[in-house]
């Protein structure tokens, strides 16, 4: 089975080790130009989920991305080195950064040799974290959360179930389920769920 | 010759005239020098290995942007009135918009006048000055995606900004920020 997108404007395919559900639609296999994940099963997109146009899913050698069911995503970039996961019925919009890794060094020295190393080598996965202070952490976003546009969520955040974060947030902490957060650093607003 | 000894290449033609890059520079991206209207002859000068992944240029007349070695960008916009001027190291992440200009002025009298001289039917009449005030991002600062660094901000040596934040102030060598308006964090996120 060919892994080209009929139409696509871009000359790749969706990677072999990207499990696609029932009905699946990718919009352009641009959005794999930086998946370098070398796991068997890298990613999975559940049934009927989508990634339209300005998606990226930039996943490092040992890095995997989890997808539900009925999960849209309008413009995601998903920076891994580790693991994330987006549940089912979630709603992601565009210019969203779900990162599980800072990837640079936080430590000035180091992050100079990992440049140099870049620029010599031109090997994105040179600019990763090895210290333990900097490791990536794994991104949890539950079932059913909407997030809105030009959002960033933060290495080792979980976003509990049915929670909604609102435009231009930036998640550094946790949000527990059934949640309306917003602001930067993201805050709680109120609790969903008894909406008249 | 190995591939780091070759003079700068950008995928999509030969650079400009007044784009002046070093040794082992990578560009890629159709559009990222379309709005370079500045006329100087080092309207854009770009240090040794550096790469620039997906980068736009917006370059006023008369305005002038300098990059240091080993920087790598990815998806940033750089738009600038004046003068930018990012050291070496420097990393920069999707979706980073660094500007040095308010780009329109905020007195509404002078933006009714700004925003006819800006129509495209417009021929002779002139803009109003507007606010605009040189960034300097100096060496080693780490630059998260989705950021925005606004006009006058100075970003000390070894700085951290996290991802999101909204720049406005400036931000002392070896400090972390974030937030918006960002603010320094005692420790980084």
């Amino acid at each position: 089975m060919t892994r080209m997108i009929p139409g696509d404007w871009f000359p790749g395919a969706i990677p072999n080790n990207v499990v696609l559900g029932e009905g699946v639609h990718i919009e352009t296999a641009s959005s794999f130009s930086r998946f370098r994940s070398r796991r068997p099963t890298a990613a999975t997109f559940g049934d009927h989920s989508s990634a339209y146009a300005g998606c990226m899913f930039d996943l490092g050698p040992d890095a995997e991305l989890h997808v539900g069911s009925w999960t849209l995503l309008n413009g995601l970039w998903v920076i891994a080195d580790a693991h994330v996961s987006i549940g089912s019925q979630g709603l992601i919009s565009w210019n969203v950064v779900i990162m599980d890794t800072y990837r640079a060094s936080r430590d000035a020295a180091t992050r100079r040799e990992q440049l140099k190393s870049f620029a010599y080598s031109r090997d994105p996965d040179v600019l990763r974290c090895h210290d333990s202070a900097d490791a990536p952490r794994q991104v949890i976003i539950e079932d059913n959360v909407w997030i809105s546009f030009d959002c960033c969520i933060l290495p080792g955040v979980r976003i509990g179930a049915g929670s909604v974060i609102g435009a231009r947030s930036v998640v550094d902490t946790d949000i527990p389920p059934n949640s309306l957060a917003a602001g930067n650093p993201a805050r709680i607003i109120r609790t969903l769920g008894n909406e008249r | 010759m190995t591939d780091s000894q070759v003079q700068a290449i950008w995928d999509s033609g030969t650079l400009p005239p007044n784009v002046n890059a070093g040794t082992g520079v990578r560009i890629n991206g159709l559009h990222a020098f379309r709005r370079i209207r500045s006329t100087e002859p080092d309207a854009l000068v770009i240090g040794s290995y550096s790469t620039l992944d997906g980068v736009q240029f917006s370059i006023a007349p008369g305005a002038r942007v300098s990059i240091g070695n080993y920087c790598c960008f990815t998806a940033a916009v750089i738009m600038s009135e004046c003068r930018i001027s990012i050291g070496s190291y420097v990393l920069i992440g999707f979706n980073t918009v660094i500007a040095d200009s308010d780009f329109h002025p905020l007195d509404p009298a002078k933006r009714i006048a700004d925003a006819v001289a800006c129509s495209p039917g417009n021929k002779n009449i002139s803009r109003p000055a507007v606010a605009a005030e040189a960034v300097v991002i100096e060496d080693d600062v780490w630059i998260g995606p989705a950021c925005v660094i606004l006009k006058g901000v100075h970003i000390g040596r070894g700085a951290w900004i996290a991802p999101g934040s909204m720049v406005t102030r400036d931000v002392p060598a070896g400090g972390f920020a974030g937030g918006n308006p960002a603010r320094i964090l005692e420790r980084p996120q």
